[in-house]
């Protein structure tokens, strides 16, 4: 195990101000909730280490704050990032109504090679609160149209379904790390000459 | 197929493949600079591997020359070793580490093995060889451009002709393109394991108290005459006498991506530039970049037609070339920008000739701001542009970006003309940097003087010309040569001696001119003020109730601080809300006044929230129905789309009593009717005159008749879904949503044209002392649920809408939809941070507390709308509320206190002034320490100081020592500096100085420590030292 190499998982949450950010991260890494903790400024992060498919990682999770404002620093932490997670809570309409935005706002900031198949993963978070206003199959159905994303619901008051949501998070996270491996294997050992006029773009890689 | 379309099918494929080459090359090279390393198994190492494979692959002759093993690259590579050193190396590491892996039949790098995990050196592997091997080794190794070279310069013995590799243009921009990631140093980066096993905050600073004892006092340090020296100063000019076409080959390529020669700083294609000397008579697009090279800043634009290449026949690119802009920074001595809203801006830069380049016109989007802030940026650390980009006189008309372009000056309202002037304190010191190069270059590779003196000789500083040797020296024997080197030793330590003089001397006039507005000329004594205001200097200070002496009060806070118990009395004064000079009468006028003022501005905001809360149960109310509607028509089980039906029928109550999944809504549900009933009874009471009482009871027979209705139809449709579950739920789900957004709409109009008729009974109460909350809670529940009922009704399409009154009211006024969303949504916020704030504090345990916060917040919001609610309000409003326990009190100082703070919140421009400021400081008071956060991933935008200068270091303390920091804050305004805060993260800084070195921590680090660090730092010593780094820039000043 000690010869094993480590690797690093910067992942970032976000959304709505009040949805449980803070308190998800906390209840994952350090396993407990507290109605004591503050609104978040700017941003923090935690570490915690796990085992994913055999293989120690460690997971820099990233915590921001919630009001969009403070968003112009966004870069400096977004950057780099494997997986976001986006949360919401499933008691109030209006944070499930801004994930698209968290959702655009974190592609533009932190401007991954590939936005399409940037890994996400969305959180319904506080269950245990009632009454519900979104339910799990209209969550689904966002992560659906957006390329099926994973869903998890949760309550980081409870700690109901943390620990299985950030597990795949890594999950998600470490498959972007390696996903690029896969994408040579397209290119044919010998020239087809069939199959390369239509896949062949003019693409001017300096474009920024 | 023609052989024509052969070729060219041939040709697209592998512009494909180089494209894909360059596309991943590009992002190891921004990973290099984005991320603090590039890992070994990053994804985009295996796919640039993967990619120079595809290109390998093509056209191999494997047939011809026996390679049959599965990855024939690898057995290609084997076979080149014996006429190739590079390939000789990295040869036999593969087989080493294939020997290693027992698994391993033969070597195959590029069968499906998903998991790269690459050891460095001939630790045994644990898991299987990663893919393209020998690629990745050579990559780490730094030998892949080379192997290329090699193959590209042999490639007819084991290449088709029509092959990649075998190809003039293509096989030059392989290799080239490669130069980039293998001058990357995959070993040097920071090791994960170091840093996952580093030590918590408190932990590094007991080792710290362990190892030294005391800290290393801050001190002005002098400009260290540091030069950052060039890594690998020639390595690359063996490549000097390639065909002309491979030498544009090359250079194009590396104004793509940044190699070991240089960095790149910004780029941008589709720049129009009109070339000089051109016949054209329209700019053209290009690709603009700035590249930081060992001697320079270096401007490049190149046209679009050499950008996307190699299609047009040589002559015509030819011309390009002569288009194609190539301007060195030092060259340049003022830049003109010329923004208009039309375009995205103009910049012209002018030589120290005079002479002007071309015009550069940005598309839109803000590229020209960001290509200036590049240019700013890699002027650091000699170099500036005046006036600075984020300058403190910024004005507020530019608050729409995010980090605005400040004008020259605030006034020049109009004009969007801004011309700065690029500022080298040591275009000195690059001489000097040159002729260090020089020397290295002569001591070890006397072949490259010339190459070296070229670039050299470009160099426009005026005292370049007694160092100009290379007019002597090419054809000179070896002796010559050691004779000017020895020469230009000599002048080398003169001149330094010189430059570091002048250097001091213009060191001085920066700090001079650019941090002179940082503190306050005149120096105030601190001669028995360090305990501050105590209650019997008090007594001396206020006579009868009248405090005159002003100027002692603020010494003496800001070198002593204020005494617990005064603290509520004498805030007020270094807030501004009590003026010096007034009399115990005069201020309890001032408070009468004030308190009336606060709560009639809070009868005004109380009856908007009123309307905001039953906006927000119809919202609820809204969600709720629908999520039992697509449960309704949900996936899941039949059993459960029953009693999900059944929680759509409101009315009726039974259904409570039901278990199951879908409690929760249930019984939301089925509450709410009865609720509504009571509270409509009381509303009416309370607030309707007469008649209002019949027509409540109509409405509320209309919503129940209504609600049969719904009854029935839901009955129905219940019906139909178990019938016929599949072909139905489809058509039902859109019936549904198409009647709540007729429930939706409706509801808009209804709230447009909400009137108020007169003002509420309730607020008359107000003024009395505390039933204010238990009273409007009241207002609120009833005004909730009748408008709940409203809706209800309005949902099933009554007719009787114009009947509902508003509830809410105050002066008589109509309010516009747009003032009710903005309010509620601060509303919203408001309440989620009071929930949130300092509730561990004894203060804020108590609810009654709470509510004062949230009143005071509140009414600040309403006054000012304009601004909004922020993040951190809260907190700056909290230590107020404590010291004073008085709602209105404190809402006055918090007004005052926020003409300063709300320059730092989003819309203002304070915050980036700050971090501009702190990078001067940093720079000139401890370089060391800057050079620090430069090298570690330069985190010189301060960012992690981004809580402190928010809330004036709330959260980095705890409530006393706040308390002591604010006022001291307060008071440094009329005493020593306005920018005091400023000494005080430097005062932070400096505390853990040796920390922060010795461990060499990056930004995540730093922000890992400081978070950790909050609210244990021992104040005292930090305001000391942030009062004497004041002093020491005083002084530095004063002295000229
Ligand atoms: N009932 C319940 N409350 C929660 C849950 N998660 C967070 N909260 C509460 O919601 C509020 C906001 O949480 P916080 O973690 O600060 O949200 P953030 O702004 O997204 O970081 C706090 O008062 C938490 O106590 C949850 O799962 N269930
Ligand atoms: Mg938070």
């Amino acid at each position: 195990m000690a010869s094993r190499k480590k690797t690093l998982l910067k992942v970032i949450i976000l959304g709505d101000s009040s949805v449980g950010k803070t308190s998800l991260m906390n209840q994952y890494v350090n396993r407990k909730f507290s109605n004591q903790y503050k609104a978040t400024i700017g941003a923090d992060f935690l570490t915690k280490e796990l085992t994913v498919d055999d293989r120690t990682v460690t997971m820099q999770i990233w915590d921001t704050a919630g009001q969009e404002r403070f968003q112009s620093l966004g870069v400096a932490f977004y950057r780099g990032a494997d997986c976001c997670v986006l949360v919401f809570d499933v008691t109030a309409p209006n944070t499930f109504k801004s994930l698209d935005s968290w959702r655009d706002e974190f592609l533009i900031q932190a401007s991954p090679r590939e936005p399409e198949n940037f890994p996400f993963v969305l959180l319904g978070n506080k269950v245990d609160l009632e009454p519900r206003a979104i339910s799990a199959k209209r969550a689904q159905q966002w992560c659906q149209s957006k390329n099926n994303i994973p869903y998890f619901e949760t309550s980081a008051k409870e700690g109901l379904n943390v620990e299985q949501a950030f597990l795949a998070i890594a999950k998600n996270a470490l498959a972007q790390q390696n996903s690029t491996v896969d994408l040579y294997n397209e290119f044919p050992d010998q020239i087809k000459l069939t199959n390369t006029q239509k896949t062949s773009n003019n693409g001017d890689s300096c474009a920024c | 197929m023609s052989l024509g379309k052969m070729s060219q099918n041939e040709k697209d494929f592998k512009e494909r493949l180089i494209t894909t080459v360059k596309k991943e090359v590009k992002q190891v090279m921004e990973e290099s600079v984005t991320r603090k390393f590039v890992h070994e198994e990053s994804g985009s190492v295996t796919s640039l591997c993967g990619a120079v494979e595809a290109c390998l692959s093509q056209g191999l002759r494997r047939r011809a020359l026996g390679l049959f093993k599965t990855s024939s690259t690898t057995a290609l590579l084997h076979k080149i070793a014996k006429h190739s050193p590079e390939a000789a190396i990295i040869s036999k590491k593969v087989e080493e580490l294939e020997n290693l892996d027992p698994n391993r039949r033969s070597s195959s790098s590029s069968d499906s093995v998903t998991k790269p995990t690459l050891k460095k050196s001939a630790s045994v592997p644990a898991n299987p060889l990663p893919k393209y091997l020998w690629i990745r080794l050579a990559l780490f190794e730094k030998q892949l451009a080379k192997i290329i070279d090699f193959l590209v310069s042999n490639a007819t013995k084991y290449y088709d002709k029509d092959a990649l590799v075998a190809d003039a243009e293509y096989g030059t921009i392989l290799s080239s393109l490669l130069m980039g990631p293998c001058a990357l140093d995959y070993t040097r980066m920071k090791n994960h394991d170091h840093f996952w096993t580093d030590p918590p905050a408190d932990e590094l600073v007991q080792r710290h108290r362990i190892s030294s004892g005391h800290s290393t006092p801050p001190s002005v340090r002098r400009p260290i005459l540091n030069f950052r020296r060039s890594l690998n100063t020639s390595s690359e000019d063996s490549h000097t006498n390639r065909s002309s076409t491979q030498q544009i080959a090359k250079d194009y390529v590396e104004t793509l991506h940044q190699n070991s020669k240089a960095t790149l700083l910004f780029g941008k294609n589709n720049v129009l530039v009109l070339p000089v000397n051109s016949d054209l008579s329209k700019p053209i697009p290009g690709y603009l970049s700035l590249h930081q090279m060992p001697q320079g800043l270096a401007i490049k634009w190149t046209p679009n037609q050499l950008m996307n290449g190699f299609v047009d026949d040589s002559q015509d690119k030819s011309i390009f070339w002569e288009y194609a802009l190539n301007v060195r920074l030092d060259d340049i001595v003022y830049v003109h920008c010329h923004q208009d809203s039309e375009t995205g801006g103009t910049v012209i830069l002018v030589g120290q000739d005079g002479v002007q380049r071309p015009p550069i016109h940005f598309p839109k989007g803000g590229h020209m701001l960001a290509f200036l802030s590049c240019i700013e940026t890699g002027l650091l650390p000699h170099g500036r542009l005046d006036p600075p980009l984020w300058s403190q006189r910024s004005g507020k008309n530019h608050t729409k970006r995010r980090r605005p372009l400040p004008a020259l000056t605030e006034t020049e309202e109009t004009s969007k003309d801004y011309v700065f002037r690029i500022i080298d304190n040591t275009c000195n010191h690059k001489d000097i940097l040159k002729r260090n190069e020089l020397m290295d270059t002569h001591a070890s590779l006397p072949t490259k003087v010339r190459v070296q003196l070229g670039s050299t000789s470009t160099s426009s500083d005026s005292s370049t010309k007694s160092f100009s040797l290379d007019q002597n020296i090419p054809d000179s024997p070896p002796s010559v040569v050691v004779q000017a080197v020895c020469d230009s030793m000599k002048r080398q330590i003169i001149s330094r001696a010189f430059y570091g003089w002048l250097a001091y001397c213009r060191h001085l006039s920066t700090v001079r001119t650019h941090l002179s507005g940082l503190v306050n000329t005149k120096i105030v004594n601190g001669v028995g003020a360090s305990d501050g205001i105590t209650l019997e200097k008090w007594s001396e200070l206020c006579l009868n109730g009248v405090v005159s002496d002003y100027a002692e009060v603020y010494r003496l806070t800001y070198f002593g601080g204020i005494t617990e118990a005064l603290r509520h009395e004498i805030w007020p004064y270094l807030l501004g809300h009590y003026k010096f000079g007034s009399t115990l009468e005069q201020r309890n006028e001032l408070s009468d006044e004030t308190r009336q003022a606060y709560e009639n501005t809070m009868s005004e905001w109380l009856a908007v929230e009123a309307i905001v809360k039953q906006r927000d149960k119809e919202n609820q109310a809204h969600a709720i129905a629908k999520l039992s509607s697509e449960s309704m028509s949900g996936e899941q089980v039949p059993p459960q789309i029953h009693e999900e039906l059944c929680n759509e029928v409101f009315e009726d109550d039974s259904i409570t009593d039901n278990e199951g999944d879908s409690l929760e809504e249930k019984e939301t549900s089925a509450k709410r009717p009865k609720h509504t009933k009571q509270n409509t009874i009381k509303y009416v009471d309370d607030e309707e005159d007469s008649g209002g009482e019949q027509q409540a009871e109509e409405r509320e027979k209309q919503a129940n008749e209504e609600n049969d209705g719904k009854n029935v139809q839901n009955e129905g449709a219940l019906k139909n879904t178990e019938n016929d579950l599949t072909t139905d739920k489809e058509d039902l789900e859109v019936a549904k949503e198409d009647s709540y957004i007729n429930v939706n709409e409706e509801l808009k109009d209804f709230i447009h044209n909400v009137i108020v008729i007169n003002a509420s009974v309730d607020i008359c109460s107000l003024s009395n002392d505390n039933p204010r909350m238990t009273n409007l809670d009241a207002v609120t529940e009833e005004n909730n649920s009748s408008l709940d009922t409203c809706i209800e009704t309005h949902g099933l399409a009554s007719p009787a809408r114009s009947n509902c009154v508003s509830p809410a009211s105050s002066n008589g006024g109509v309010y516009s939809q747009e003032l009710l969303e903005t309010f509620g949504l601060n509303l919203h916020r408001i309440e989620k941070d009071v929930q949130r704030c300092d509730r561990n504090y004894w203060y804020f345990m108590e609810k009654e507390n709470l509510d004062k916060l949230r009143n005071v917040m509140c009414t600040y919001v309403w006054e000012h709308l304009d601004i909004g609610y922020m993040q951190g309000m809260c907190d700056l409003v909290a230590p107020l509320l404590v010291i004073f326990n008085d709602e209105s009190l404190t809402y006055a100082c918090f007004c005052h206190l926020m003409e300063r703070m709300v320059e730092n919140f989003p819309n203002g421009n304070a915050m980036d002034c700050h971090f501009a400021n702190m990078r001067s400081l940093i720079q000139i008071l401890d370089s060391e320490m800057y050079e620090l956060m430069h090298a570690h991933g330069d985190y010189t935008h301060f960012y992690f100081c981004y809580r402190w200068f928010l809330l004036d270091f709330k959260r980095e303390l705890m409530y006393p020592d706040v308390n002591a920091t604010w006022e001291v804050i307060w008071a440094a305004q009329q005493v020593a500096s306005s920018h005091f805060v400023l000494f005080l993260a430097l005062a932070l800084l400096e505390t853990y100085r040796d920390i922060i070195l010795s461990n060499g921590m990056d930004f995540t680090d730093i922000i890992k420590f400081f978070n950790e660090m909050a609210e244990r730092h021992n104040v005292q010593s930090v305001l000391k030292l942030a009062r004497e780094l004041v002093l020491q820039l005083q002084i530095l000043i004063e002295n000229k």
